[in-house]
């Protein structure tokens, strides 16, 4: 695929994922949570788009709320860890050196945890809810983005054009502000659209172990979860369709980072 | 005299954005068994296109028309297998980066008995690699057998190229731009080389340069190109006594060389292979241009021992001598603006476990000098003399011991805002313009940004001064809203200029501003740099290796060896009678300064 093709498929994905999570769901009035006893686990039919579970829930409405659901928090963890780790590089890159070193330890300590673990063991020790899970999704991945903004500021800090701007009085914060953001853009931008992916599929992964969004509100990762426990039966339509979401929310994000690396790799 | 090489009605065509372009039109030269010829011109005249055609080294998509004679066959019609049995062996090749062309991590040794085994079998052949090693002046040749190329320095890696250019003592040379980038002590010793090698082998030399200074002195023949067409050739003696076309006339002016009040400005860019004039090339630029210039190309007239293509080649004309040069009026009266006592520069070492610091020697060691206002201070030496050292200690940018007083105000003593509004008055021009430049902000907010960050100007007083400012270094104020992606490197060289006057410094150090770029824009940039002094009284602190550009320029000179001021003196004076071996030295590297 050609640059422009990865970057449009990618935008086009995307675009197609935000409107199954934020405009589709309040297209339809009806509760997604009104059990049809009669109709339990109907494969897909007119009246039932994407069959019902066990329950006789309307999979087609459910995948919308669960949708809703996982993006609400996905989205803003996203934005978090982002916000984070790009404030504790440029930190880190122009602090004196001794700090650099502590925070540098701080973030390998951070990274040496495996993600998960901690995730099961914040999970198990605060109620779960949307706030505490977008700090908890926030906190787990912004490290690898600090790290990378870190390196990128040592490397641009000493260029000629920053040293220009210092002889003229320029403050550390400008320089980040003016110089070192901007020169920065591309590598943020597309690590940005990696870090939304790597969001979803971690809430998605979490909702899994049952640590996610929390029921009676369902989303991706526990739609996928309650069909697992009736997987005997080969309840296919509430298996692929999650399966497939969550697998579009990260191909739209890796190929809309891939389409903006290869638009700006070469423009430094 | 047999010709090793003929060139005949050589033309290359190079695919860009999807088009075939002309690039090199109708090249004809023959070089002589033990003559070496010089390949002048600047980026984009297609000389170094040239040099790759004739051994065919040219990128997929290129077409190739005309005779290249060499050997007695005609490398044009050859397949690509008979090809790489001339290349190498016969005609060499060296290129300007040899750190680049030498594989790190292989032995150099390896690396030259390769360049004899391919075409001549064998194994080994140390004493073969040990005898090349030798006759490129490699000293202790036995004990460097097993070093890897970065174990040598830049001079020697040089060298090194020219030994495996030379292991199957080929009958051509094709120097690529092989002294640039290296300091001129070095440059200086590589071309003496090459003439020695090329007298010893009775081998052909086509030396391809941007710079006719390095050539003026081995070349026999010089060979000029302007957007891929020749404009003058034939003997280098008369060429540089009397250049015929207005364009050689040009481009001798352009180069700083003593006897010189000022520097030729050829104005314009060269045209773009695309957009190529229909008559003589040079027409749109030439200062002795007709209507009739621009209708067809000139056809070639002969002279005593050049040949000119001009419908108006210039008459015989006297050259000033360096007697007027001397006679330079001296500065005014001398008015102190900045002082520097006792500057010394450590480069912290590293420290170990316990505390026990490699400290390594100074790079600068009690540099001791002022500045008068309006003057402008030459400093040169060899890379790691600690010349730019020098100016970032001056400009503040780096610790130092001892003291730095811009108007009787000691930096030392300074602080906070204070210490900030008297280092805005020190502004810098750097080497590399690309580099200096954010290629994401637009020019007009990179001239305004020392505006800025002193603050207090409203926007359309800022857009108006930005405006004036490109105005002042030549560029139109329309440039503002570009981006400096766009530029020439000349162009971002004034860009970056505007931007060091937008801080309405009184003193500007200017770390080697002219080494990146091309003759005439050099030229164009140092006569900008020098009426900017003169209307503003400005004051410069000039850093550069090249000794002729420093003696253009500079009121007076310091020369830095290893840390050390050696001497300082008078521009005139310091070249007349040096005081130092090494300033000798120096001076005897830059050829345009020894013709007295």
């Amino acid at each position: 695929m050609n640059n422009r093709g990865t970057l449009v498929a990618g935008l086009t994905l995307g675009a197609l994922v935000l409107f199954i999570g934020f405009v589709a769901p309040f297209l339809f009035s009806a509760d997604p949570y009104a059990i049809h006893p009669a109709y339990a686990l109907q494969p897909p039919s007119l009246a039932f788009p994407l069959g019902t579970d066990e329950l006789g829930r309307n999979e087609f409405l459910l995948l919308l709320s669960g949708g809703f659901a996982t993006l609400v928090v996905a989205l803003p963890a996203a934005v978090l860890a982002f916000i984070t780790g790009v404030a504790y590089g440029l930190l880190s890159g122009l602090a004196p050196a001794w700090v650099d070193r502590i925070l540098m330890r701080l973030l390998d300590a951070v990274l040496a945890l495996p993600s998960l673990i901690v995730l099961l063991f914040f999970a198990s020790l605060v109620a779960l809810n949307n706030i505490s899970l977008i700090l908890l999704l926030g906190f787990i991945s912004w490290p690898s983005l600090a790290r990378l903004v870190r390196n990128e500021t040592l490397a641009q800090r000493g260029r000629d054009f920053v040293l220009a701007a210092e002889q003229s009085g320029a403050s550390r914060l400008y320089v980040a502000r003016v110089h070192l953001l901007r020169i920065m853009a591309p590598v943020l931008v597309v690590n940005g659209t990696f870090m939304v992916g790597d969001s979803i599929f971690a809430l998605s992964a979490l909702s899994f172990l049952g640590l996610g969004v929390q029921p009676p509100q369902v989303s991706w990762g526990s739609l996928l979860e309650s069909a697992l426990d009736i997987i005997a039966l080969n309840p296919w339509w509430l298996i692929l369709p999650p399966g497939l979401l969550v697998f579009a929310s990260l191909l739209a994000a890796s190929l809309t980072g891939q389409g903006l690396l290869r638009r700006w790799g070469n423009a430094r | 005299m047999t010709p090793v090489l003929k060139l005949e009605n050589l033309s290359t065509s190079l695919p860009r954005n999807g088009k075939t372009v002309p690039i090199l039109e109708s090249l004809n030269l023959t070089i002589n068994a033990g003559e070496m010829l010089a390949l002048v011109g600047e980026s984009g005249s297609g000389k170094t296109i040239a040099a790759l055609s004739i051994m065919r080294l040219l990128p997929p998509g290129a077409t190739l028309a005309g005779g290249i004679w060499l050997g007695g066959q005609n490398l044009v019609q050859l397949t690509e297998p008979a090809l790489r049995r001339i290349r190498g062996r016969s005609a060499g090749m060296v290129f300007q980066n040899p750190l680049a062309a030498l594989n790190p991590s292989r032995t150099v040794a390896s690396q030259i008995a390769e360049a004899w085994r391919v075409h001549n079998g064998g194994s080994k052949n140390t004493g073969r690699v040990l005898e090349l090693l030798g006759e490129v002046g490699i000293p202790n040749a036995a004990q460097r057998l097993d070093d890897y190329p970065h174990q040598f320095s830049g001079g020697q890696r040089q060298r090194v190229m020219l030994a495996m250019a030379l292991a199957c003592r080929p009958s051509l040379l094709i120097a690529d731009e092989p002294t640039s980038g290296l300091d001129p002590l070095i440059a200086r010793q590589i071309m003496e080389l090459i003439a020695r090698l090329r007298r010893e082998l009775n081998m052909g030399v086509l030396f391809v340069t941007h710079d006719l200074s390095v050539v003026e002195e081995h070349a026999d023949a010089v060979h000029v190109l302007y957007a891929g067409k020749s404009v003058e050739w034939g003997s280098a003696k008369q060429f540089f006594a009397h250049p015929r076309h207005p364009y050689s006339e040009a481009l001798l002016g352009s180069i700083a060389r003593v006897g010189q009040a000022r520097l030729h400005n050829i104005p314009g860019a060269l045209p773009e292979p695309e957009s190529r004039p229909a008559g003589c090339r040079f027409a749109p630029r030439c200062a002795h241009g007709q209507p009739d210039c621009e209708a067809a190309f000139p056809p070639p007239s002969q002279f005593d021992a050049t040949v000119a293509a001009c419908f108006y080649p210039l008459p015989l004309q006297e050259r000033p001598t360096y007697a007027e040069h001397l006679a330079k009026p001296a500065p005014q009266k001398f008015t102190p603006q900045l002082q520097a006592e006792n500057l010394t520069v450590r480069y912290a070492g590293k420290t170990g476990w316990f505390g026990a610091a490699n400290t390594p020697p100074p790079s600068l060691r009690e540099a001791t000098f002022a500045l008068g206002r309006g003057e402008c201070l030459g400093v040169v030496g060899e890379s790691g003399s600690g010349k730019s050292t020098l100016g970032r200690a001056v400009l503040q940018m780096l610790p130092y011991e001892g003291h730095v007083l811009l108007e009787g105000r000691d930096f030392g003593t300074l602080h906070g805002a204070a210490r900030r509004a008297q280092r805005r008055r020190l502004q810098l021009v750097f080497q590399d313009p690309r580099e200096s430049l954010n290629p994401r902000l637009r020019i007009g907010d990179i001239i305004a940004e020392p505006l800025r960050l002193h603050g207090g100007i409203p926007h359309a007083a800022l857009r108006e001064k930005v405006e004036t400012l490109l105005h002042r270094v030549g560029l139109n104020p329309e440039m503002a809203r570009l981006y400096p992606g766009t530029l020439s490197g000349g162009q971002a060289q004034r860009i970056a200029i505007a931007r060091a006057l937008a801080a309405s410094p009184g003193i500007i150090v200017l770390d080697e501003p002219t080494s990146s770029l091309d003759v005439s824009t050099q030229a164009m940039l140092l006569n900008l740099l020098k009426d900017l002094a003169y209307k503003d009284a400005l004051s410069y602190i000039l850093i550069s290796h090249d000794f002729a550009v420093v003696s253009y320029m500079a009121d007076r000179i310091a020369v830095l060896h290893e840390g050390r001021i050696v001497e300082m003196n008078t521009t005139a004076e310091l070249i007349a009678a040096p005081q130092h071996a090494y300033t000798a030295a120096l001076i005897a590297a830059a050829p345009q300064l020894r013709r007295s």
